[in-house]
């Protein structure tokens, strides 16, 4: 009940301050609209199909030879793919700015001494912040999810979309996106509580894209391609490391040191 | 239902507390008056089990305040901190409501209606914490501490900067939680408001200087001077004055004399005065105010 009541509240504050959710926003748009600039767009701009792209042909084999698709169809279906994985991760980096400001944000602005006089345990508060931020960049990241799949169905090549209804997609969807939302914003929160300007906890924060980055970039230069069981793999390696980092969290919550270090 | 014994707390070499024993018991308030950096808000804090102790230990109704006891004893302390620190986006009624919740409460909303009622928060209610003037926010904050029915409070400054009419409104609402067998501990600057308002004043400047009643403070400085207000020149029974204290003087219709003893002798004064014919309007014991005691205290310390 107390998780749901600061959730409540977060949710409540958030509504009163929409601006907030823009940086979410803006990046769960420029996410979606990438992937088909890229895949659609610029082909019929020029008139230049993929398939003439010898090394993006050869990297997309990756997939497979797939006879049930065009070679610009399989080509698509790798693009989509792969924009799949960034577009489940970049939301995250817009709501860096919400948990990064959680915890330090409540101490500047006074509020959080009356809300550790309450019964909270430090676990209840800290699972609350990392769900006010989560919870509704999932739901942006839901809705883009919409879009992008909408999009597909309505401008890709015949055959993606029904090739995208895959075990790759649904782990990505389910449990890496989520698990890396939570790792990120868990890690925002361990370092909003450990430094006094949420400016601080922010740009330390956005240091968890770099790995997830770098597995991106791996994968659209054709070095890595991660199966569905890679990335039920990796999905479960960050739940774990979520639940490390929420017990390292609250053992490092030092609620002496924020009250009374902390001007 | 408060016993804070030895209390300590020091923060790096700075002793911020020093040994401060006191008990605040049911239907009691006590005041804790002291200057800036005295550790009045370190001793509030300690007591919301917000902070521990460096050593010395806290008993809240007969169960000592542990890091595993705190989150229950919590539950029964309310807490009024220095600034009200509501959520400015959120409205009186959602404050109130985010905390009913967090206190565990039976019926929240309808709780929460009542302690806006009981507030004279009704028309605020669905105002912004961030458009509440400062006093209507420590009057939210003052609720919130309250919303619980906690069966102790301590209030760091519960009235600074407050307009005296809502000052009178906090006030009364604390004598009504003392009426009801709450246990407060009040931490002011205001020494009007501490003799009005409290019990027992708690003196602390690092250390506990005095505790006692306000009266009793008082009384410990008293200079033993004696006033009798006459009707009529006073000049006749100034012989007979004499006789009691060589240095007493006139002024007026006012005869002041200094006594040994003032409290047993005074009423054989006014019987010899009475019987020599002087009209006596008034009689009283000249006290030192709350406080030439608080500042008598510091410059014991300084």
């Amino acid at each position: 009940m107390r998780i749901q009541a600061l959730v409540i509240r977060e949710f409540l504050d958030l509504s009163r301050n929409r601006m907030a959710l823009m940086p979410v926003v803006i990046v769960t748009v420029l996410a979606l609209g990438l992937p088909f600039f890229i895949a659609i767009a610029i082909p019929r701009m020029t008139g230049q199909p993929l398939a003439n792209d010898s090394d993006l042909a050869k990297v997309s084999l990756v997939l497979g030879l797939r006879d049930d698709l065009s070679g610009e169809a399989r080509i698509q279906l790798f693009l989509f793919q792969q924009f799949l994985m960034l577009f489940m991760v970049i939301p995250v980096t817009g709501a860096m700015a919400l948990a990064a400001h959680s915890v330090v944000g409540e101490k500047q602005a006074r509020t959080l001494e009356p809300l550790l006089a309450t019964p909270i345990t430090t676990f209840e508060l800290l699972v609350a912040k990392v769900l006010g931020a989560l919870l509704p960049t999932l739901a942006i990241a839901a809705a883009g999810l919409g879009l992008y799949f909408g999009g597909i169905v309505l401008l890709a090549a015949a055959g993606v979309a029904r090739a995208m209804a895959n075990a790759r997609t649904a782990v990505l969807v389910a449990l890496v996106g989520p698990a890396a939302a939570l790792v990120a914003l868990q890690t925002a929160i361990v370092i909003s509580s450990r430094v006094n300007d949420p400016r601080t906890a922010q740009q330390f924060g956005v240091l968890i894209i770099v790995p997830l980055s770098a597995l991106l970039v791996a994968q659209f230069i054709g070095t890595l391609w991660l199966s569905p069981a890679a990335l039920a793999l990796i999905g479960g390696g960050l739940t774990a490391v979520w639940m490390l980092l929420t017990v390292v969290s609250v053992a490092l919550f030092d609620r002496e040191t924020i009250l009374t270090r902390w001007r | 239902m408060i016993v804070a014994q030895d209390l300590t707390r020091r923060f790096g070499s700075r002793t911020v507390v020093n040994r401060v024993s006191f008990e605040v018991g049911r239907s009691e308030i006590v005041a804790l008056l002291g200057p800036n950096g005295a550790g009045k808000t370190t001793t509030l804090r300690m007591l919301a089990g917000l902070i521990a102790p460096t050593s010395g230990s806290i008993v809240v109704d007969g169960v000592r305040l542990t890091r595993s006891t705190g989150a229950r004893l919590r539950s029964r302390i309310g807490f009024l901190t220095e600034t009200p620190g509501l959520w400015d986006r959120l409205t009186v009624t959602e404050n109130l409501r985010v905390y009913a919740r967090l206190y565990g409460l039976d019926r929240p909303d309808r709780v929460v209606d009542r302690v806006v009622e009981v507030f004279g928060l009704s028309e605020h209610a669905g105002a912004r914490a961030a458009e509440l003037s400062k006093g209507m926010r420590q009057k939210v904050a003052l609720a919130r501490a309250l919303l619980h029915e906690p069966a102790i409070l301590l209030l760091d400054e519960p009235t600074s900067g407050l307009d005296p009419e809502i000052t009178r409104s906090v006030r009364g609402l604390l004598d009504e939680r003392r009426t009801s067998g709450c246990a407060i501990l009040v931490s002011t600057h205001n020494l009007d408001e501490a003799e009005r308002l409290a019990d027992r004043v708690a003196v602390l400047d690092r250390r506990l200087l005095a505790l006692d009643r306000p009266a009793t403070l008082r009384r410990r400085l008293t200079t033993g001077r004696v006033i009798v207000r006459v009707t009529g020149d006073p000049a006749p029974h100034f012989q007979l004055v004499r006789s009691f204290d060589a240095t007493a003087s006139i002024e007026g219709h006012t005869i002041a004399m200094r006594l040994d003893s003032a409290e047993e002798r005074t009423p054989e004064i006014v019987s010899a005065l009475a019987a020599a014919g002087a009209r006596i309007v008034e009689v009283r014991q000249e006290m030192p105010a709350l406080e030439d005691v608080y500042l008598h205290l510091m410059d014991g310390q300084h």
